[in-house]
């Protein structure tokens, strides 16, 4: 399967296919998973269509995508209402129950919980690169120690030159990314 | 050489009569007298062996073994009178779990709870790997009606096997009050079977959940035949799951719909007119350990000195009332041991030349310790 431009075998488990993409590793994909209430298990191609665009929208995106409601969990004596409540008066309830909770707080003069969502700040592919390629050139602009070795084409950290720093000679480069 | 040219005798192990000759595991057969006594399972069609499956160890024994069998011990003579009893009284009298050393016999004893049951006509549901309802290898979807996350996929396998083992009585059972779903309306009066078809025609497997519900909740009311849980691996229900919410919370057993389901008939909020609920507790996998809720429940001892400021549950610990403990002996005794000895003699497990020392010698050594006295002893001959 391709999403963004990135194919994702279909027999992989989909916890680490993600991990395909650049800017994407285990504990992200992870929690990427969990987002789209994928099990660990998971095949590529046993995800669901409406998977699929979750995550293809997300990550085109990550810091607009909207934020994740916090649906009640059934308290041990709770009775669900009949199978054929429709969906409207389900939402209609839970965005009443979530009304209240402000006015309490309001009322309380408690300020609201922020949540932190760590996956909004992910950066992928494309976006990423640009981050790297502008902290280079930055490093370069300001005319640091960073910026010349990476325009020597040289190590940057401090690793010895009088032998190896072969990866380095290869890769460090002004438009490394 | 392919396996094709191998045309000798010697190598016809498939085609040549098995040498176990054991009587069949019926309920006539569990007395007190029989204590000892090495019984067949027959397996039909429709057995719940067959159909749910069986404990990872235990497969791997009977896939060893010529035929699957066991031996008829006293507690199987007690836990046959516990479920007599229990035939004609509410499932709230009778929430058993099985508890036990390592390796004495706790998953056995439920799986000859289960043949008894089952041939004795109770409608049986047994969940032979409760862990595999915690481990995220199912998908979960959140149900904003329900308020827990929905497995969609475990309920539509548990209606298909429900189906298949036990047909003949749910095809004479009927529902009670019409159902009403989103699609379509049940009307009252239409089996049970004829209930599940309906679940596993559904593609999107969207409504199973709420038909195995429906299913259990008419199954708890009608007293023609009583019904048997069976679920083996049962401390994994109390442990943390290894699901996560959108928000990378972990998900509690009692918020998944397969657990709570399981544990509310374990703690008696749901209970059948005429039945029982049997668990049985594992300890082979350290990631679902025995919780110090189900410790304080069963009254089971502490690994190490326990202290109020230990964490516990509330939540979890809610599901524990009520749960009795029936402990299954540590020690095979001699007679069952012999029987035990001598199914595996049979089936040419042992390779000694005098079998009446190796028995004493390996019963002494395993210190009577089921698993121990087949892996560790009577296995072992065959590498030394």
């Amino acid at each position: 399967m391709h999403i963004l431009g990135v194919n994702l075998p279909d027999s992989h488990l989909a916890r680490f296919a993600l991990t395909n993409f650049y800017g994407i590793g285990h504990k992200t994909a992870h929690r990427l998973c969990a987002r789209l209430q994928v099990h660990d298990k998971c095949k590529v191609k046993d995800l669901s269509p409406f998977q699929v665009t979750a995550l293809a929208s997300f990550l085109s995106s990550p810091a607009t995508s909207p934020t994740l409601p916090r649906y009640p969990l059934a308290t041990p004596d709770y009775v669900p209402p009949s199978p054929n409540t429709p969906a409207q008066e389900l939402q209609a309830r839970f965005a009443a129950i979530r009304a209240k909770r402000v006015e309490n707080r309001a009322r309380r003069g408690t300020d609201p919980i922020v949540y932190k969502d760590t996956l909004k700040d992910i950066k992928v592919e494309s976006e990423l690169r640009r981050e790297i390629r502008e902290n280079i050139a930055h490093q370069r602009m300001i005319g640091s120690y960073v910026g010349r070795r990476h325009a020597m084409h040289l190590p940057v950290r401090g690793q010895n030159t009088q032998s190896n720093a072969k990866t380095a000679r290869k890769l460090n480069q002004m438009d490394r990314y | 050489m392919a396996v094709t040219n191998l045309t000798e005798p010697i190598f016809q192990s498939e085609t040549r009569n098995s040498t176990l000759i054991l009587s069949k595991f019926t309920p006539e057969n569990i007395t007190k007298k029989n204590i000892g006594l090495a019984a067949e399972f027959s397996l039909p069609e429709n057995d719940p062996v067959r159909i749910f499956g069986l404990p990872k160890k235990m497969l791997l024994e009977f896939r060893i073994l010529s035929k699957p069998c066991s031996v008829v011990r006293g507690v199987t003579v007690e836990t046959k009178e516990l479920l007599d009893n229990a035939k004609e009284r509410s499932s709230l009298d009778m929430r058993v779990v099985l508890t036990g050393r390592s390796g004495c016999g706790k998953s056995y004893l439920l799986l000859q709870a289960v043949e008894y049951c089952k041939q004795n006509g109770w409608i049986v549901l047994y969940i032979p790997r409760a862990t595999n309802l915690v481990n995220s290898t199912t998908p979960y979807v959140y149900d904003l009606r329900t308020q827990i996350y929905s497995q969609p996929t475990f309920a539509y396998q548990t209606l298909q096997r429900m189906l298949t083992v036990n047909r003949p009585t749910l095809d004479a059972l009927e529902l009670q009050t019409a159902l009403v779903l989103e699609k379509q309306t049940v009307p009252a009066g239409t089996t049970l079977s004829a209930l599940i078809n309906i679940a596993l025609k559904d593609k999107s497997k969207a409504s199973c959940m709420v038909i195995l519900e429906t299913l259990l909740k008419e199954l708890s009311e009608q007293t023609k035949y009583p019904v048997l849980v069976a679920v083996d691996e049962f401390q994994a229900l109390y442990n943390k799951t290894m699901y996560r919410d959108p928000h990378f919370n972990t998900i509690a057993p009692y918020h998944l719909s397969m657990p709570r389901l399981l544990m509310e008939y374990a703690s008696g909020r749901r209970s059948f007119a005429k039945g029982a609920f049997l668990g049985a507790v594992n300890d082979s996998d350290p990631m679902y350990p025995m919780p110090l809720e189900l410790r304080d429940a069963l009254q089971i001892e502490y690994m190490r000195p326990m202290s109020p400021y230990d964490k516990r549950s509330a939540g979890i610990a809610e599901y524990t009332k009520g749960l009795r403990a029936l402990s299954v002996p540590e020690k095979l005794t001699l007679a069952e041991a012999t029987s035990l000895f001598e199914i595996w003699m049979k089936d040419r497990a042992l390779a000694t030349v005098n079998p009446d020392t190796t028995f004493l010698s390996k019963y002494v050594e395993s210190g009577g310790n089921p698993r121990d006295f087949v892996w560790k002893g009577i296995l072992s001959t065959i590498e030394a």
